[in-house]
């Protein structure tokens, strides 16, 4: 080492390391090192724990030597090794920017000043001391009876409000009835009928909320916000709030009209809480406001459907849905509107007003359209039973069957088949203007016709789409002697009569043939009737026709008569009987005539056996209280006379 | 309650009542060790005797505070438990719902009954007036 002055140049051999040697004997050398590999090897021999001068320097010169002569990129690759040099120098940076900032701190004397540490304590008595901790005690103390007071206030508040029930009370009530659940920190209802079966998407869910004490009593009523409606503002009576979303406020019903060319027939209201709908101001029971916003959804619900199905319908006449009504023709020149009315608290009054009170508030129809869109719900959660216990769940016992009874695709297909909403409540409407048509003729035939009378029986038990009519056609005092029963089955479009006869006659639903009908067996009754009253009174009944075809053309049916014989055979009454309000004819011949004159062409008295000339007898001027007292007058009359 | 198996959440909640619970009741035993300690007052340090006294006022006020804190913490306990009970509560729910049921049905067939009992009045009566209608004069 102390060759000084000889130089001694140390270089890398020329030939590269061996790697490999191959079992041919072929040398793999190791590739030469880049220029940045070379680098990185020497700068990770630095060895910083060298502190003199010279050491640094002579380093510091063999890398800007080798720094210099690395090209850019080979630099920029080489971070990795370089990063430790370059941690340590930051760090030694930072800690003297540090010490230059304290410095500066310190000598400014503008923030900071720099005292020397006090060597001796301040001489303090001990009775100083005490009072201080005593003072601190006595402070804490009252900060801790302070709270004290606070919980024992609000428990006594509590207790002595026991008027307006406890939040939890209320919540377990309110619980009690509804669906609740947690959601991080809010309570969350729900009042749709998803639970019970209901498949509509929009969701009814409601916020529950603590009623704040300190409730301004001052605030106006009505609050701008739409959600915040449920606010109670003056003295909340119930310490619960529930916030119900806008769509879900104030009251809806459903509107069934029966409109015949612009004119109602008959018109229900739905309206689940009855037609006295609830005022639907800000303090309203929370009961109250959550039944009246399910209202709401079950009415949304309901006409959604049924607009659906009038679209998809296809109808003769196809149905008209325009905004939130549905137009249904039910019958010719008679449609049903069912329309969706939805009033929002502010305009209540003005949208109540309009519905017009008709007559005829149907509370059938009101009612069977509520119960349809129940039972939907109601299938949709009362599957029946799988018959093998493992089966699947949904199809119908009548499927289940359709496999070992060998169903055809027809069969099949009927059973996939069901009846829409729409077209049920469409056939309840239907019936119900059939039955209103069938009252309306039998009541104004009973009111036109004294004569015989017309008793009508209702059944008091009848479906939805069919319902029975008996009628009884007699005379008053002869009920004895003959009734002609008849009974109408009412169906949605048709009627069905079935006579005494035992014949059955179908009707469309045109209240006119009914009435023909009715104008028919009238006719008959009294032609029957006579001659049971014939028979009592020992007449003979010597012919009857129910179609007389002889005689001027009737309009409508046949005229029916008969002939009756006196006892002893010499009188004859003959009745015509015309459907005709002109009603009967009534002719009386007397066969030998009491007295006899011989003429040229009737010689002898025996020719007056063949009978005689009809004359006419005019009813409006004989005694009796109907037809039939008249008929046994002039019987009784004929009869005595002989 | 251990015996049924809770769901994940349900449980972690039930845990974290009973960790608040804990964690406030110790709370306000420390503090009020701490207090005591404080009014001691061994304590050698190197502040001056008045700041030291200060520092101590100033933290039993804050010990005291805490203790109350965790004395409203207790009952936010309370009311939360009770709104838990109440919220998940099922078997009260469920016999809410019988009850329920069981009040609309004896309605429902109180109605049914007075129904059924109009509707005989009515009929009887109707007997009646058909009875006089038929038999007077008038018809």
């Amino acid at each position: 080492m102390s060759f000084n002055t000889v130089n001694i140049s140390v270089e890398a051999p020329i030939e590269n390391q061996i790697q490999e040697i191959t079992y041919e004997g072929v040398e793999i050398y190791q590739p030469p090192l880049t220029l940045s590999e070379s680098l990185a090897k020497y700068a990770q021999k630095i060895d910083f724990s060298k502190t003199s001068e010279a050491d640094i320097k002579k380093e510091e010169a063999l890398e800007e030597a080798k720094s210099d002569s690395d090209s850019k990129d080979a630099f920029q690759s080489s971070l990795w090794p370089w990063d430790s040099v370059r941690n340590k120098l930051r760090n030694a940076h930072q800690e003297v920017c540090v010490l230059a900032d304290v410095l500066n701190v310190a000598k400014d004397k503008r923030y900071m000043v720099l005292d020397p540490v006090q060597q001796e304590p301040l001489e303090t008595k001990p009775m100083v001391q005490i009072y201080a901790r005593k003072k601190a005690l006595g402070g804490a103390a009252n900060v801790l009876l302070a709270g004290a007071e606070k919980l024992k206030t609000s428990q006594n508040e509590a207790a002595r409000n026991r008027t307006t029930p406890d939040f939890h009370i209320e919540l377990l009530r309110l619980r009690q009835n509804w669906r609740l659940k947690k959601v991080s920190n809010t309570i969350i209802g729900d009042l749709s009928y998803r639970t019970a079966g209901s498949k509509y998407l929009q969701t009814g869910t409601f916020e529950v909320t603590k009623a704040e004490e300190d409730d301004k009593p001052g605030t106006p009523p009505s609050s701008p916000l739409p959600t915040s409606g449920g606010a109670q503002p003056t003295k909340p009576s119930s310490a619960l709030k529930v916030a119900i979303p806008s769509e879900l406020q104030g009251v809806a019903y459903i509107e069934v009209l029966c409109q015949k060319d612009q004119e109602d027939l008959c018109s229900a209201n739905i309206n689940l809480l009855g037609s006295g709908a609830p005022s639907s101001n800000p303090d309203m029971h929370w009961q109250q406001k959550l039944e009246a916003a399910q209202n709401v959804l079950f009415c949304k619900e309901l006409f959604n459907q049924l607009a659906k199905e009038a679209v998809q319908l296809q109808a003769p006449i196809p149905h008209m849905v325009v905004g939130n009504q549905i137009m249904a023709t039910v019958l010719p020149g008679i449609q049903l509107i069912i329309a969706l009315r939805h009033s929002t608290s502010a305009d209540k009054k003005s949208d109540k007003q309009p519905s017009p009170s008709k007559s005829e508030h149907d509370h059938v129809l009101e009612h069977s359209l509520h119960q349809l869109l129940r039972e939907v719900h109601h299938k949709n959660t009362h599957h029946p039973f799988p018959h093998p216990a493992t089966g699947p769940l949904g199809p119908s016992k009548k499927r289940m069957m359709a496999g070992p009874m060998a169903a055809d695709r027809h069969e099949l297909l009927e059973m996939t088949k069901q009846e829409t909403l729409l077209e049920q409540i469409v056939k309840q409407a239907q019936h119900f203007i059939m039955r209103m048509r069938t009252e309306y003729v039998l009541d104004t035939i009973a009111k036109e016709f004294k004569d015989p009378l017309i008793s009508s029986h209702w059944n008091t038990l009848n479906s939805p789409t069919q319902s029975c009519v008996k009628i009884n056609i007699s005379t008053h005092g002869y009920d004895a002697v003959c009734r002609t029963p008849l009974v109408i089955h009412v169906g949605e479009k048709s009627l069905k009569c079935i006579c005494r006869d035992g014949k059955v006659m179908n009707m469309s639903y045109e209240p006119q043939e009914l009435r023909d009908l009715i104008f028919c067996h009238i006719n008959q009754h009294q032609i029957l009737a006579v001659q049971a009253l014939a028979k009592t009174m020992g007449w003979q009944s010597l012919g009857n026709s129910n179609h007389l075809g002889s005689g001027p053309v009737e309009p409508l049916g046949n005229a029916a008569s008969c002939l009756l014989a006196s006892p002893t055979g010499d009188r004859i009454i003959a009745i015509r009987c015309e459907p005709q309000a002109s009603g009967m004819q009534v002719s009386v011949a007397h066969s030998p005539r009491t007295d006899f004159f011989p003429s040229r062409l009737v010689t002898e008295r025996k020719w007056e056996h063949l009978g005689g000339q009809f004359r006419d007898v005019r009813l409006d001027k004989m005694e009796g209280r109907n037809f039939l007292h008249k008929m046994e007058l002039l019987m009784a009359s004929l009869t005595s006379n002989s | 309650m251990a015996n049924r198996a809770l769901p994940q959440s349900k449980e972690a909640l039930l845990k974290s009542y009973r960790t608040r619970l804990k964690d406030d009741v110790k709370s306000m035993l420390e503090n009020f060790e701490e207090i005591i300690k404080l009014a001691k007052g061994e304590h050698d340090t190197q502040l001056s005797r008045l700041t030291q006294c200060e520092q101590d006022t100033y933290e039993m006020h804050v010990r005291s505070a805490n203790i109350v804190r965790a004395g409203e913490s207790l009952m936010k306990l309370v009311s939360d438990i009770k709104q838990y009970l109440i919220l998940n509560d099922f078997p009260s729910v469920n016999e809410a719902i019988t009850q329920n049921s069981k009040l609309f049905r004896t309605k429902q067939s109180e109605c049914d009954q007075k129904l059924m009992s109009l509707r005989d009045d009515m009929a009887a009566d109707l007997y009646d007036l058909e009875e006089e209608y038929y038999s007077s004069i008038n018809k």
